[in-house]
């Protein structure tokens, strides 16, 4: 009885986010998944956490690019956005060309038709400049935002979202995360 | 209703916990001071001595209550070096620094496809860990209180939990991936720790319990120790329970040096003791009162300085009981005049030749002057490099007790998260990254069984007419001599208060970097110096960042008064009796 009640609060905090965004939608993404880090932080790592909660089908790599795979095999291609200084010396890269990579990855997906979603998994403390710029650059590519509530407190991601047309899901904590899913990949 | 009662238990705990303690960044009071990188370490130590123990007391718990609420920092997989004087004059330094496994060699990794490098993250990795028998002796030797009471504390914070801050948070983010691999059940059902929720460790509750019941001798001799050779065979490591039997840590006399009229007590190698004193031997022969802090001259003076200590440290320091180096011929002030004479005040070392400067220290060791030395001109001994690139893990606290009772402790798992290998709520060590990467006939930090690798730490105790003037000591890998120097100049030379050495931005001098890294907050004028008039190359941090170290320091001025300062670079707090 407790759980159904943790369960039904969660997805009513949820829902909140969808009807604030006036964005309720429901089964507009597809599997396959394809999922890689845009900014190299942990946060698209933490994704595939989530992924494997509810069976979503997926591929992760941190630095997925149009030279090594064939994007136009995936239905949906999440980009978890996150920039780390950290992450990025770790993998050699830096911000220009890891921006360069995920835009093209964006650019590829949106010739073949595979949907696009820009993700923020970890809040607030990924919405430094950096962070910031890869969003501003992807977004012309996006069909879906999913963000940790904290890091649209400005209204940074809405305004994305409202400019486009295209719909936003709000969740408080990462594994609420799981419930966005659930709802978009119809799992 | 669960979370509403932990919330409930959590408040009323730092309710207990700060009952009869002040914490703050900057503290003073009559009444004993502790200074630790985190707030519920130090008001631990403070409620010990609000409760009547002495610093070894406070020392002890604060050392266990630090391996609950920075279990990525230090921990009971890990090892340390404290240095403690005691009021009735007595003083003591004990290494409890891990060791290699017998069954580690550079021939048993190559058998199995590895080397050093690759065995970093994996049970290979980690060294037998000393933090348990280093307590021990500490209470053996000056404690009062039962050690179940000392215990207990971090019994509490880890089964009560406490509140994750910015830089538990941001540390797990760094070693997300690392932790995800091999320490799953740390992580928060997965996912990185978030600053603001509650940190609960069960498992390490349960861990210490059983030390409080069955005693430290639990873990190198009795069932826990059976259970560690279980875990390490079972996940390939090299330890074994007779690698826990055999260790034990070591108590000697801290070594002595002094600077400007004051006295150091300091750490053995293969702790970096020897290398302070060289350095400040170094510098005393400099005016360097007669400068400010951001003057380019006296930050050139200091970073060659600390450049030559770090070449000599390659050649003098490692375990002493593997080999008979001149450590105490390389913290002379005959030999420091040689290092003196290295420095060149108008251009800085080239950092491709940075072996060229290296000094001989042999000479010395028989009492020798200078004048003689030089004189005979003896031959250089060959320089040695690691290469190993140190992180800013690792932490310092440092306690003073209203009677002068004095502990400086630094422990460490070496890098954040050690191994990353999680065993009952604990990760060991990953100290095995300290010996050379592959076996060199001139090395002296070849990987053999039962050795001790070198390592940068530092705790300290500095006094006056023999009483404690002040605690200090840093984590920071490669940046701790260099930010352990620039401390004793500021409080000695400069006459910053311990708050304010602290802020002053820090910089390095350390082979490993050919540039000179440097905290943003020198004046322009002084960065063009250095980089145009004496050909430093820089390379300008943030401000502040936790590469250059967290310090905890405790001053006693000549009041009596006692002052504690947390790290500024890692959240760092002080805290009091209130009595």
């Amino acid at each position: 009885m407790k759980r159904l009640l943790i369960v039904l609060l969660i997805i009513g905090v949820v829902s909140v986010g969808f009807a604030a965004d006036g964005t309720e939608q429901g089964c507009i993404l597809e599997e396959p998944v394809a999922v890689t880090s845009a900014g190299q932080s942990p946060g698209a790592l933490q994704f595939t956490i989530v992924a494997k909660m509810i069976k979503l089908e997926y591929t992760f790599e941190k630095l997925l690019s149009v030279e090594t795979v064939d994007i136009s095999q995936f239905k949906t291609l999440v980009l978890v956005v996150g920039a780390s200084g950290k992450g990025l010396g770790a993998a050699n890269i830096d911000i220009e060309a890891e921006i360069l990579r995920v835009k093209s990855l964006a650019e590829a997906a949106e010739e073949s038709g595979v949907k696009v979603v820009i993700c923020n998994l970890e809040g607030e403390s990924r919405r430094g400049p950096s962070s910031d710029r890869i969003v501003t650059e992807l977004a012309p590519f996006a069909d879906a935002y999913f963000v940790k509530a904290d890091a649209d407190l400005d209204g940074f991601f809405t305004s994305f979202s409202e400019e486009a047309g295209v719909p936003l899901a709000t969740f408080e904590k990462t594994v609420d995360l799981k419930d966005v899913l659930a709802e978009y990949f119809c799992k | 209703m669960k979370k509403v009662v932990l919330l409930v238990t959590l408040i009323a705990f730092a309710f207990t916990a700060s009952f009869a303690t002040v914490t703050a960044p900057t503290v003073a009071s009559s009444n004993g001071m502790v200074a630790a990188v985190n707030n519920y370490a130090a008001e631990v130590g403070a409620k010990i001595l609000e409760m009547g123990g002495n610093a070894v007391d406070a020392a002890i718990a604060v050392s266990f209550a630090l391996g609950v609420v920075e279990p990525y920092a230090s921990g009971l997989g890990g090892e340390g070096y404290a240095v403690i004087t005691m009021a009735d004059g007595s003083k003591f330094a004990i290494d409890f620094r891990s060791a290699a496994p017998m069954a580690a060699s550079y021939e048993s990794l190559s058998e199995l496809g590895l080397t050093l490098s690759k065995a970093n993250y994996t049970p290979k990795g980690a060294c037998v860990p000393g933090v348990l028998a280093g307590i021990k002796e500490a209470w053996l030797l000056g404690a009062t209180l039962p050690l179940a009471d000392l215990i207990q504390p971090a019994i509490d914070l880890a089964r009560n939990g406490f509140i994750v801050d910015e830089t538990f948070a941001q540390t797990t983010s760094d070693k997300y991936e690392l932790v995800l691999e091999n320490g799953f059940d740390f992580l928060n059902e997965g996912f990185v720790w978030e600053a603001g929720s509650v940190f609960t460790n069960p498992q390490l509750a349960e861990t210490l319990e059983r030390i409080k019941e069955e005693g430290i001798d639990t873990f190198y001799t009795g069932s826990l120790a059976d259970e560690i050779e279980e875990f390490m065979i079972e996940v390939g490591g090299f330890m074994r329970k007779s690698d826990l039997e055999m260790y034990g840590a070591i108590v000697r006399e801290p070594l002595h040096g002094t600077y400007r009229g004051y006295d150091l007590y300091v750490p053995h190698p293969p702790v970096s003791g020897p290398q302070f004193i060289a350095v400040l031997n170094t510098l005393e022969n400099y005016n360097l009162p007669a400068m400010s802090w951001d003057d380019p001259l006296a930050v050139h003076i200091i970073q060659q300085a600390l450049v030559l200590g770090d070449v000599d440290r390659r050649a003098y320091i490692s375990d002493p009981e593997f080999y008979d180096l001149p450590y105490e011929a390389f913290m002379s002030k005959e030999y420091a005049k040689t290092r003196f004479m290295a420095i060149d005040l108008s251009q800085a070392f080239d950092p491709a030749s940075y072996y060229d400067y290296q000094g001989n220290a042999y000479p010395f060791a028989d009492g020798s002057s200078y004048e003689e030395v030089l004189l005979e001109a003896l031959e250089s001994v060959a320089a040695n490099e690691s290469g190993v690139e140190e992180s800013p893990s690792t932490t310092h606290f440092s306690i003073v007790d209203k009677d002068g009772n004095a502990v400086a402790w630094t422990q460490t798992i070496s890098s954040f998260f050690g191994t990353s290998v999680y065993f009952k709520g604990f990760f060991f060590n990953n100290e095995m990254y300290n010996f050379a990467s592959s076996y060199r006939d001139w090395d002296i930090i070849n990987l053999t069984g039962g050795m001790r690798p070198r390592t940068t730490i530092c705790p300290t105790i500095i006094q006056k007419d023999g009483k404690v003037r002040w605690v200090i000591g840093t984590p920071g890998g490669g940046r701790i001599i260099s930010t352990m120097v620039q401390l004793a100049v500021d409080l000695i030379d400069f006459n910053m208060p311990v708050d304010q050495a602290i802020r002053t931005p820090k910089f390095v001098g350390y082979t490993t970097y050919k540039d000179l890294r440097i905290e943003e907050g020198y004046p322009q004028t002084t960065l063009d110096f250095l980089e145009k008039v004496l050909g430093h190359q820089l390379n300008v941090y943030s401000y502040p960042d936790l590469f250059f170290g967290g310090p905890n320091l405790v001053s006693v001025e000549e009041n009596g008064l006692m002052i504690g300062a947390g790290s500024i670079r890692r959240g760092g707090s002080a805290s009091a009796p209130e009595f």
